[in-house]
């Protein structure tokens, strides 16, 4: 039977204002606790900086910083800069946005940052909208999900964050999430112990935006690694791709009946959904293929 | 105290002082920027580039590679982002400087106000420049006026050695109030004219102004969080606490440039009167335009007209006492500005209206919107104005004047 | 020249005295009770899993296969002992309902229960492990009647609770059923022996050819001892009437006599043809043992395959080695037959399922008359006790009423003992009856589960200080499938006991069945879901977005210290460690008294979102409403 080995450091505290059973509060606990008291953090307005606590009160053991919602990057780069010139080249830097703040309004600050291979741990807590204000949609939102600014379903995909950072070139990006605890600590580990631009996008359920149980947030995130929808990979510099968990053959309704946001889609919109995944797993699975061979030159 | 807000000054100010160890360089306003940065020590200058601000940056990259200037040059995307690093830098415990202009300050409006609202004392040159639409490159103080509210302590200058000094000054202000400060200057007239200024050594100025280090930062030995959510209270009482520390500045202001003028030999007050005794009239004016103004003002006098200068160094905050006492006694004031508020008129010219309101024997105030554009205002057409201004009945609003 | 007015020093340079500030924080959030948020509370509880529901004995099945699991055989097969002595007899002989309703079905099939307990009783016998030293004397003697399966049990449990035991046989030998109605190819000898010898050891006496003859022997037992437990089994075997006269007189045996037989080595003469009349396992052991012996066998069951009282290995076992099975059919008349033996007249039938429980009402299928030929006809129907010795000693609570007769319709339930179906306690003050004597229920486990409760009913009878009636847990209060989180079980296949090849089988009474290996055993443990039984996985903990389930014991029911909590340099932060009142801490209920280190809910910050409970593997955990 599986349990998980986690190594825990506490820094993530109790008594912080997440909704009962939040996905994010989860990955925040999993995400401070690798990263360790030996870090500096930046949060963009978004329910992190809510679970971060009301003045003059801290649920995080570590020095955080507040900004605005399109500069985490750019501060958090700040902040790396300024310990480098004091000397502190082992304090980490982590800076914790929402899938609005980096997919969307932060984009700019993150590519900024990801070029200049900022010396940081960017983790995108995506819970594909804009939940804080009342789920509106983002660019994570993913095809045909409602939201409060598609009630009729979103009629675009989803933006391929993952990719584009890995476009970039930097030394590591990763996709993570609640349901697999373990590969999230992990892969946070070794985002940590690593230097320059770190990203790792942690597909965090919210169970009101999704209209998901308040048990149901751990399900819900596995489901969508094990039906293929969200696959756990990492890149590095990238080029070098290693795939944790992909689909183990759960057709994807699986995962989109649990959530409420899904459930205007027809029988041909769920085959439409399932046929994106489908696509999407090969061309994953060709890519980290192709990119693993050695390029001969003759 | 001894310090004053008004410099006792004879033409032309005190910046052909050499000391033993300044050196004396052949500047553009720009580049005198740059040098004071240097002096200042600033360790992380995060900056993004835009005409006329770009020397600035090209300068403190040429001293960097030269091995003067040791600082990490964080070549941002973006000014907004230039602006998020400075505050973060700056709340890590390290100095910060940056330099903007125009459209630029503009896209860094929003962290402005989380600069100011962290505490953060970050020294920023603005070089001023018309705002768009349309394009334009002109001189114009526009930008930075419409930053006025922002929380950032801001001084106008005249000349590459006062922007150079003032930047050096900037930070031992800010660092003492815990505000950020910006240090403004004109494009072109400024910005790129090229003017024999003094370089203090690096000696005197690390004596004027210690390492930066805050006794509340961003250190995991510390364990402080900033800009948590606050209830109403708490941010009726953030806000007064900042207004209190712009209070201050007036006073630590005055003590700065004091301090300075004794080490370095150069000091300029927060406001200064240039020709003032027994005035009929007083030309009011801010940045490049004073240089000018002393150019007129010395005509008229030679012409027999008893017409002064009233420079304002600092306005933010608004040096209201000093500008009452400088004005007391004087019939007439006439303000030459170079900024437009739409609605609202020349910005120095409402500043000040409000500031002598309620003043016994208030004189009255002419408000001319010279140079708006980066229209050239000449000496003579500054006496033109001048003589206009003696004799019309003065009006409420700002009137246009080419 | 103006002086400027010194304003009063504040901000962050030397924040307002007394007040809070606005932009950096001072403390950490542990300081809100977030727990009042909650409308459930998690439990942490230990529940009864479907196999110890399931379990005739009694047996916290998981608990022991947690052992296995950390490769602590020998404490396993303690922990199995506390119930139950026979683990190597019931290894290899019990019909494991445990299996019946086992979760790990959900990811691909039940745990071999039975296989696990059979390795545990063989790696018990081998390495000569004995069983726990009785407990202090209590100064009080119990006779056990009967040295069957419950008997033994009995005695074992009383023993162990600090009785002086003796035990009377009817017979030559302990052991009852196990010795003499079950084959060898399926229960060895050698291993009745050893786990009886092993029993014996705790100091329980034995008197052998010592049936309770007449009403005036149980009385003078009665005088004799504190208790008498009756547990002489059920000897007689039903009798179907209707084939016993005419052409079937003399070649009608009944299935008990014929397993006799067979282990007396006389059985060949009875003819070539067998017909085996019955469904049950007593049936098949006959067929089996026939075919063993050579005879051509046919088997008819009243009962279709599916609903055979037989285990469905059993059935296929027997198919494999040659007995032909007619199921659902019965012999309605035996005519001679041309060639010397018989012609069983038979009929296809189906069961009235309007029938009262315990009675098969067989209805012929019209046009599904066929007809068998045999020599011999075996009838495995089921026996009754041999209630005649008591002579009324019961009152009304016995009766001799066990005839039955397939031709004129009633299979009538045999008349038992009346026992109490708690206690086991009879009509008369002191005697207690279990195992086949008192019950239709007629499973090895059964009786060793019998057993065990009538001791601890006796020792409650007889004032113990410590003992109390086992509470038998029901299977709706067991966690059920859709409370078990199959996630976390990967798939595995289930390990299966070697059979033995039918050609092989049939060569010898061997044991056609082999125990597990190591390997075999710790991955078929390893397959086991502890359905209830808490392995501190700790994914209550893992899993709580507001660190609420915390799981050091020190800090339950007290004053603790704030999880987390870290040395803050920072000015008006709490001091490093500041007191935080744990406002209730729920311990885990019902856990064993040495289940090591358990898991507590922090009242204060609980939300009660539920995720501990649904990300439990086991269903261990549960969520309460809390009443407002």
């Amino acid at each position: 039977m599986h349990t998980y080995e986690l190594d825990e450091q506490t820094v993530f505290n109790s008594g912080h204002n997440a909704c009962p059973g939040c996905g994010e509060a989860l990955a925040v606990r999993y995400v401070l606790n690798t990263m360790g008291p030996n870090t500096i953090g930046v949060v963009p307005p978004s329910c992190i900086a809510i679970i971060c606590g009301p003045q003059p009160y801290s649920s995080m053991r570590i020095p955080v910083y507040q900004t605005t919602l399109e500069a985490s990057a750019a501060s958090a780069a700040g902040i790396s800069r300024a310990l480098k010139r004091q000397g502190k080249h082992d304090v980490n830097v982590l800076a914790m946005a929402g899938d609005g703040g980096t997919y969307d309004i932060g984009f700019q600050a993150l590519s900024g940052a990801a070029e200049r291979n900022e010396d940081m741990v960017y983790v995108c807590l995506d819970n594909e909208g804009y939940m804080n204000t009342g789920a509106q949609k983002s660019s994570s939102t993913p095809y045909l999900a409602v939201t409060s600014s598609t009630p009729g379903g979103k009629p675009s995909d989803k933006k391929d964050i993952t990719e584009i950072m890995a476009a970039h070139r930097i030394p590591y990006v990763a996709t993570a999430t609640v349901g697999y605890p373990d590969d999230l600590a992990r892969k946070v580990a070794k985002a940590r112990d690593m230097e320059g631009m770190r990203f790792i996008v942690v597909l965090t359920p919210c169970l009101d935006g999704w209209g998901v149980a308040d048990d149901g947030a751990v399900r819900v995130s596995r489901l969508a690694v094990d039906t293929g929808f969200f696959p756990l990979y990492e890149v590095e510099d990238g080029e070098r791709y290693t795939i944790n968990h992909g689909p183990k053959g759960i057709p994807v309704e699986r995962y989109l009946e649990q959530q409420k946001r899904y459930r205007h889609l027809d029988a041909d919109q769920i085959k439409e959904i399932q046929t994106g995944v489908d696509h999407r797993w090969s061309l994953l699975q060709a890519r980290a293929e192709s990119m693993a061979r050695p390029v001969v030159c003759d | 105290m001894s310090a004053t807000a008004t410099a006792p000054r004879s033409s032309p100010p005190a910046n052909e002082v050499q000391l033993a160890g300044d050196m004396r360089l052949l500047l553009s306003g720009n580049h005198a920027v740059s040098y004071g940065a240097m002096r200042a020590r600033p360790q992380v200058v995060p900056i993004y580039p835009i005409t006329p601000q770009t020397p600035i940056a090209e300068k403190i990259s040429d001293l960097q590679l030269a091995g003067d200037f040791d600082v990490d040059l964080m070549t941002a995307e973006s000014e907004h982002s230039a602006m998020s690093a400075c505050i973060t830098a700056s709340l890590t415990g390290v100095r910060v400087f940056t330099a903007t202009a125009s459209q630029g300050l503009f896209l860094m409006h929003e962290m402005l106000h989380y600069a100011s609202g962290a505490r953060a004392p970050i020294v920023m040159v603005n070089v001023n420049r018309t705002i768009g639409s349309p394009w334009g490159f002109w001189p114009d103080q526009t930008d930075s006026l419409a930053q006025r509210d922002t929380g950032w302590i801001q001084y106008y200058t005249e000349n590459g050695q006062e922007s150079l000094d003032t930047v050096i000054q900037a930070f031992k202000v800010a660092e003492e109030v815990l505000l950020p400060a910006m240090v403004v200057h004109e494009a072109f007239y400024v910005s790129h004219a090229l003017e024999p200024v003094t370089v203090p050594s690096q000696e005197r100025v690390d004596a004027y102004l210690p390492p930066f280090d805050p006794v509340h930062k961003l250190d995991t030995e510390i364990g402080e969080s900033w800009g948590n959510v606050v209830n109403q209270d708490m941010f009726y009482r953030h806000r007064k606490d900042l207004g209190t520390a712009m209070n201050q500045v007036l006073e630590v202001s005055v003590r700065a440039d004091a301090e300075y003028a004794d080490m370095m030999g150069r000091g300029y007050g927060i406001l200064e009167k240039y020709r003032t005794e027994d005035a009929d009239m007083l030309i009011v004016a801010f940045g490049a335009m004073v240089g000018t103004a002393r150019v007129a003002v010395d005509m008229l006098r030679a012409a027999g007209k008893a017409v002064g200068l009233l420079k304002i160094k600092l306005f933010r905050p608004f040096p209201v006492e000093a500008v009452r006492a400088a004005v007391a006694g004087v019939p007439r004031l006439v303000v030459m500005e170079r900024n437009f508020s739409p609605g609202g008129g020349g910005v120095l010219h409402q500043e000040l209206k409000a500031a002598l309101y309620g003043m016994p024997d208030p004189p009255a105030v002419h408000g001319y919107l010279a140079g708006v554009g980066g229209v050239n205002v000449s000496p003579k057409k500054m006496v033109e104005l001048a003589e206009k201004a003696l004799t019309d009945e003065p009006v409420p609003d700002s009137v246009w004047q080419r | 020249m103006s002086e400027v007015t010194r304003k009063p020093t504040t901000g962050p340079a030397a924040a307002s005295p007394g007040e809070v500030p606005t932009i950096w924080t001072t403390g950490w959030t542990d300081v809100f009770n977030t727990g009042t948020w909650r409308a459930a509370t998690p439990i942490h509880e230990w529940r009864p899993s479907p196999c110890h529901a399931d379990c005739p004995i009694g047996n916290t099945i998981p608990g022991w296969i947690a052992d296995i699991r950390e490769g602590a055989y020998q404490e396993a097969w303690l922990s199995l002992v506390e119930t139950n002595p026979f683990p190597s007899v019931t290894g290899r002989v019990c019909h494991h309902p445990c299996e019946g309703h086992c979760n790990r079905e959900v990811i691909e099939a039940v745990v071999g229960i039975n296989g696990l307990e059979h390795f545990l009783g063989d790696r018990a016998l081998e390495e000569g492990w004995a069983l726990p030293a009785p407990a202090e004397s209590q100064g009080k003697r119990v006779a056990v009647v009967g040295g069957g399966p419950a008997g033994l049990s009995c005695a074992y449990h009383l023993r162990r609770l600090g009785y002086e035991v003796t035990i009377y046989e009817a017979r030559e030998e302990l052991g009852g059923l196990l010795r003499y109605g079950i084959p060898e190819y399926r229960l060895a000898a050698g291993v009745v022996d050893a786990e009886i010898a092993r029993l014996l050891d705790m100091g329980i006496e034995v008197r052998l050819n010592a049936g309770l003859a007449d009403r005036a022997a149980l009385e003078s037992l009665e005088a004799e001892y504190d208790a008498v437990f009756l547990a002489v089994g059920a000897q007689q075997a039903k009798i179907l009437r209707h084939l016993e006269g005419g052409a079937g007189a003399g070649r009608v045996l009944d299935g008990l006599e014929y397993l006799r037989r067979c282990t007396e080595g006389v059985a060949r003469d009875l003819g070539e043809r067998m017909t085996v009349i019955g469904g049950g396992s007593a049936a098949m052991d006959v067929a089996r043992s026939a075919r063993r012996l050579g005879h051509q066998v046919s088997v008819v069951a009243l009962e279709s395959r599916g609903a055979m009282p037989a285990q469905p290995e059993e059935i296929e076992q027997a198919l494999e080695e040659g007995v032909a099975l007619f199921d659902g059919a019965m012999v309605a008349a035996v005519e001679a037959g041309a060639d010397g033996g018989l012609t069983l007249k038979c009929v296809k039938v189906t069961l009235d399922l309007g029938a009262p429980a315990g009675e098969l009402r067989p209805v012929p299928v019209e046009g599904g008359e066929f007809a068998l030929a045999a020599d011999v006809i075996v009838t495995a129907i089921g026996q009754d006790p041999d209630l005649a010795p008591f002579n009324g000693a019961f009152g009304d609570g016995s009766s001799d009423g066990s005839s039955v007769d397939g031709a004129t319709g009633g299979f009538v339930e045999c008349a038992v003992l009346v026992a109490d179906p708690v206690t086991l306690a009879t009509t008369r003050a002191g005697v207690f009856a279990g195992g086949d004597v008192a019950s239709t229920n007629r499973f090895v486990s059964e009786a060793i589960g019998a057993g065990r409760r009538a001791a601890y009913s006796i020792a409650e009878y007889l004032s113990h200080p410590d003992a109390c009636i086992p509470e038998r847990p029901k299977l709706e209060d067991s966690v059920n499938r859709t409370e078990v989180n199959s996630f976390y079980f990967e798939f595995s296949e289930r390990r299966e006991r070697v059979v033995a090849p039918a050609a092989e089988r049939l060569q010898a009474f061997a044991e056609t069945i082999s125990v597990y290996s190591t390997e075999d055993a710790n991955a078929e443990a390893g397959r086991c879901m502890s359905c209830g039984f808490c392995v501190q996985c700790d994914n209550c903990f893992v899993f709580c977005p507001d660190m609420a389930v915390q799981k050091d014991p020190s800090a339950a029911g007290a004053e603790g210290v704030a999880p987390g909590a870290s040395e803050c340099a920072s000015e008006g932060a709490p001091p490093a460690g500041a007191a935080v009142r744990v406002v209730a801490a729920v311990p885990c209920v019902g856990a064993p008294a040495d289940s090591g280190p358990f898991y507590f809910v922090l009242d204060q910050y609980c939300k009660g979102c539920g995720l501990c409970v649904t990300e439990c593997p086991r269903g261990a955990v549960r969520l309460e409403q809390v009443n407002l």
